[in-house]
């Protein structure tokens, strides 16, 4: 992050001054749920001026989609550390259960997603009793495996339709899934948001830092990080739910999808990991990269995604939003930390 | 039944010592690391432990904590045998902790840092979702202002110098308030200027705060200035005991560091 900002820091600063930037996280920081508020509006906007159900509408809901996933994702992957693999497991486990409730028992569709979520926290929870004992790679690698069985159990089920999965034919229209994927972002930024400013949030945080410190300030940890990834499934199974009928068919490739988990990630890490905006600016930036690049050169965009997570991991591993911030913050620590640092020693001899 | 389990979590001497370990020992494999150690801090005490290189002096903080469990003896935190308990439910029964490398969350702000280290209300899901209130960010300000560290609150704590670290970990400690205060080589690696600031600061808690502190330390001036009582490990044994007069006319501790037999 420094070394880039180090090297033009000149032009850069005279362009962008730090100290504005740090106003504007002032001014954002201030007015967050006014600014939250807006963005709904805004969000929901396009289809009263006029958007008809269609490719632009169908690409602006995928994006709500995403955001609501890498939103999900940072919960735990950025705000607690535990960097998961596994989240489209809980995507997957929503999709079968509305489908099969729709399908197979006639429940109706909202119902279904409330449930397809529930289900997911039910699951979250057992698993998260394995898995979240494993730290780094080990529980990167612990989520993969579960993603994997899902998967393959998936494949396996007379219930789930099998490979060949399940089609829904009798669905709502994209804009009343436009409205959904909004609404449940929407809901979902202001409980992350929300909790980010509270004890709960920095508790996370803190488990992120440094976990033994955590612990012996007198955190159970397990407590919090089960908490964590059961709010981050519950939103996640929501979606999963609505997606199987927004694709109007789900299958376990579909469902269990781990290149979408890879996306997740990428676009957390890209906007901004820990943050509450950074995932949802990271998940709308590279989905329109995406979406334009596939439309031009068909599957190039998961070249494409290689190439960003590598810039992004080695470049910015703040994201856009945490490179911002750090930059702020930077004059923030020479206006008043640095001196703080240099004075402290003088101003001992003085007392003596 | 219940009686009986009752009176053996209870500190059987039943003193109103804050912390006091009752033969505790700990072997890794063939090693003996800390060998039927008794130790005793009472309320309001700064109490030393010292002791050569492997002695034992943090793994047996660490059987006290709960980091590792000890493989006899027992531990008794205000009179509560707390031997077998979680390392989370110990801190929360009173048990701060420094450790020797300076740990502090680096990728929160140094103000998240101090809520964060508020002990009232603890676990309640009330508590866990609410904000911060102005009492305590009035808390967290003042304490900042102790420390010298005023201005700072918004600063990520990793941008911090190592010094500024232990100042923020210290001043952690005095949000928490625990009943007693592990710290494990205070003096370890800051500059005289700050070693001095760290003694006044830790005097002041104690006299004002009256907090009780066992620490461990190889700055033998600074150990000797500031503690009460001091106790050597050697080899996992206790060897010594006392005063820092009497520790440093001691024969057997002059041996153990010179490592004579």
């Amino acid at each position: 992050m420094s070394a880039e900002s180090e090297s033009n820091s000149g032009l850069l600063r005279s362009l962008v001054p730090p100290d504005q930037v740090d106003r504007l996280f002032g001014v954002c920081g201030a007015h967050g749920w006014k600014l939250l508020a807006a963005s709904a509006v805004v969000g929901a906007l396009p289809p009263l001026l006029g958007l008809q159900q269609g490719y632009y509408m169908t690409v602006i809901s995928e994006m709500f989609l995403f955001a609501i996933l890498a939103l999900s994702w940072d919960i735990v992957g950025g705000q607690t550390g535990y960097p998961s693999f596994g989240n489209m497991a809980f995507f997957g486990i929503g999709a079968y259960t509305t489908a099969i409730l729709i399908k197979d028992f006639a429940i109706s569709f909202p119902v279904a997603m409330v449930v397809a979520g529930l289900v997911a926290v039910a699951f979250a929870a057992v698993i998260g009793a394995v898995v979240l004992r494993l730290r780094g790679h080990y529980f990167a690698i612990a989520t993969l495996g579960v993603l994997l069985a899902a998967q393959q159990i998936s494949r396996n089920l007379d219930i789930t339709g099998g490979a060949s999965g399940k089609i829904l034919l009798e669905v709502p229209s994209g804009t009343v899934f436009y409205y959904l994927f909004l609404g449940v972002l929407v809901v979902e930024m202001g409980v992350v948001y929300y909790l980010s400013n509270t004890r709960f949030g920095f508790i996370l945080n803190a488990i992120r830092d440094d976990e033994e410190k955590a612990t012996a300030m007198g955190f159970n940890t397990t407590y919090y990080k089960t908490a964590a990834w059961m709010l981050a499934s519950l939103f996640t199974g929501v979606a999963g739910g609505a997606y199987s009928l927004f694709n109007t068919f789900i299958d376990p490739q579909t469902a269990y999808n781990g290149a979408w988990n890879v996306e997740l990630i990428a676009m957390a890490l890209l906007g901004g990991s820990g943050t509450v905006a950074g995932p949802v600016i990271g998940a709308f930036g590279l989905h329109t990269v995406i979406e334009v690049v596939e439309t031009a050169f068909v599957g190039w965009q998961l070249v494409l995604l290689g190439i960003v997570v590598i810039v992004t991991v080695i470049g910015f591993p703040e994201g856009a939003v945490g490179t911002l911030r750090e930059y702020a913050s930077e004059m923030e620590y020479y206006k008043r930390g640095g001196m703080a640092a240099t004075d402290s020693g003088e101003e001992v001899s003085a007392d003596e | 039944m219940s009686k009986a389990t009752d009176a053996a979590e209870t500190d059987p001497q039943g003193e109103r010592a804050v912390l006091r370990t009752d033969g505790v020992t700990k072997r890794f494999g063939g090693l003996t690391a800390v060998d039927d150690v008794d130790v005793e801090v009472q309320n309001g005490e700064i109490v030393g432990l010292i002791g050569p290189n492997g002695a034992g002096k943090s793994t047996l903080f660490n059987c006290i904590t709960g980091t590792l469990n000890a493989d006899e003896g027992r531990v008794y935190l205000q009179g509560q045998d707390v031997t077998d308990w979680p390392e989370y439910k110990i801190a929360r029964a009173g048990l701060g902790r420094m450790f020797q490398e300076t740990r502090i969350f680096g990728d929160m702000t140094v103000r998240k840092n101090l809520l964060l280290a508020a002990q009232e209300g603890g676990a309640s899901v009330g508590n866990l979702l609410r904000r911060p209130d102005d009492s305590l960010l009035a808390r967290t300000e003042e304490l900042l202002d102790y420390v010298d560290l005023g201005g700072l609150a918004d600063t990520r704590a990793g941008r911090l110098s190592f010094g500024q670290q232990k100042l923020i970990e210290f001043a952690m400690e005095l949000m928490a308030e625990p009943d007693l205060l592990l710290m494990d080589e205070p003096a370890g690696g800051i500059n005289p200027a700050m070693l001095e600031n760290l003694i006044q600061y830790i005097r002041t808690a104690n006299e004002d705060e009256e907090a009780t502190i066992f620490l461990i330390e190889h700055n033998m001036d600074f150990v000797m200035e500031i503690a009460d009582r001091i106790y050597v490990l050697a080899h996992g044994e206790r060897i010594a005991e006392g005063t820092p007069e009497e520790i440093q006319n001691d024969q057997r501790v002059l041996d153990a560091y010179l490592g004579r037999e």
